[in-house]
């Protein structure tokens, strides 16, 4: 049986592949939007400056994480951790990028009926239940590294 | 008039509503947290997971500790909001967690037992690779499902009323 020691887990720069995963995210999930709002503003010399509050305030970032939660279930899907642990881990990254887009799509109906819409409650909630979906597909990913490095010994 | 009394205004409190953003935040930097240690210390923190799961004291600790922070979150949402804690809410603080944790703690046994039975390189590394993703999905299931259940609750009983 070969032993798992610390050289297979220790990250180095091919073990830290999930950071450059979570900059990809971050970057075309956040940043992107962000930046192409800059683009346009310049290109049409308008003084639009929206801060990241603004541009996610129907909670936008909720559909964010839902596309996210899709990404990681699909890598856990085709790990070779045991069925069991597929499904426990897919389901809880699908109830939570669910209620994550809710948030979305909660903002949507209350704006569409003009019933009670509070943007910064649209922007609190959804960030926060982005900021789980996030951390909870960081982790997965660490796992599935690990997971991966174990299964190839 | 005079001001109403202090023990009437506490009868008069409505009852607390949670939000799922309530629990996430917190739930997040744990998550955070765990990914962390994951990283720092890759070793040692899957092997005390794995030493506290075969010394059988993993779950009772993972029972008292989201049934703390549940409680704690919860209390901190209604003294935030000045709204009365209901004891329904509470009593679903205090079972899901335990329901939760006891029946993936079976979940467990069945996935070591399925990695065992067949033949599969590494079998003892994979065990400890299997036990530590379940112990972090564990942690984030027992936190999360008795405020989902809670909102749900909320939901239907304002449809209702």
């Amino acid at each position: 049986m070969v032993a798992l020691n610390s050289d297979n887990l220790i990250a180095d720069w091919s073990a830290a592949k999930w950071l450059l995963w979570t900059g990809l995210y971050l970057g075309l999930g956040i940043l992107a939007p962000w930046v192409m709002i800059g683009a346009w503003a310049h290109q049409h010399r308008s003084n639009l400056k929206p801060r990241l509050r603004e541009l996610f305030q129907h909670g936008e970032l909720g559909l964010v994480s839902l596309l996210l939660a899709s990404s990681v279930i699909w890598d856990l899907q085709k790990s070779q951790y045991m069925p069991y642990t597929i499904a426990l881990g897919s389901v809880f990254l699908a109830a939570t990028g669910v209620m994550a887009g809710n948030v979305w799509i909660e903002s949507y109906c209350r704006r569409s009926t003009n019933s009670d819409f509070h943007p910064e409650r649209g922007w609190r909630d959804s960030w926060s239940l982005a900021l789980l979906v996030f951390s909870i597909a960081i982790v997965t990913e660490i796992l599935l590294d690990r997971f991966a490095k174990v299964a190839a010994l | 008039m005079s001001a109403p009394a202090p023990a009437l205004a506490v009868e008069s409190r409505r009852p607390v509503t949670m939000r799922l953003a309530d629990p996430a935040a917190m739930l997040a930097y744990l998550s955070l947290m765990f990914g962390a240690l994951l990283v720092v210390f890759p070793i040692s923190f899957p092997r005390i997971i794995v030493q506290s799961w075969q010394n059988a004291s993993l779950m009772s600790t993972m029972i008292l500790f989201t049934v703390l922070l549940n409680v704690a979150i919860y209390l901190r949402v209604a003294h935030v909001r000045s709204a009365k804690p209901g004891i329904m809410a509470a009593s679903c603080l205090g079972c899901v967690p335990v329901l939760v944790l006891v029946g993936l703690n079976f979940w467990l046994h069945a996935t070591i037992a399925h990695t065992l039975s067949g033949y599969v390189p590494n079998a003892a590394a994979r065990v400890d690779e299997e036990i530590l993703a379940h112990t972090y999905f564990a942690l984030v299931a027992a936190i999360f499902t008795p405020f989902l259940i809670i909102r749900f609750g909320q939901q239907f009983r304002q449809k209702r009323s």
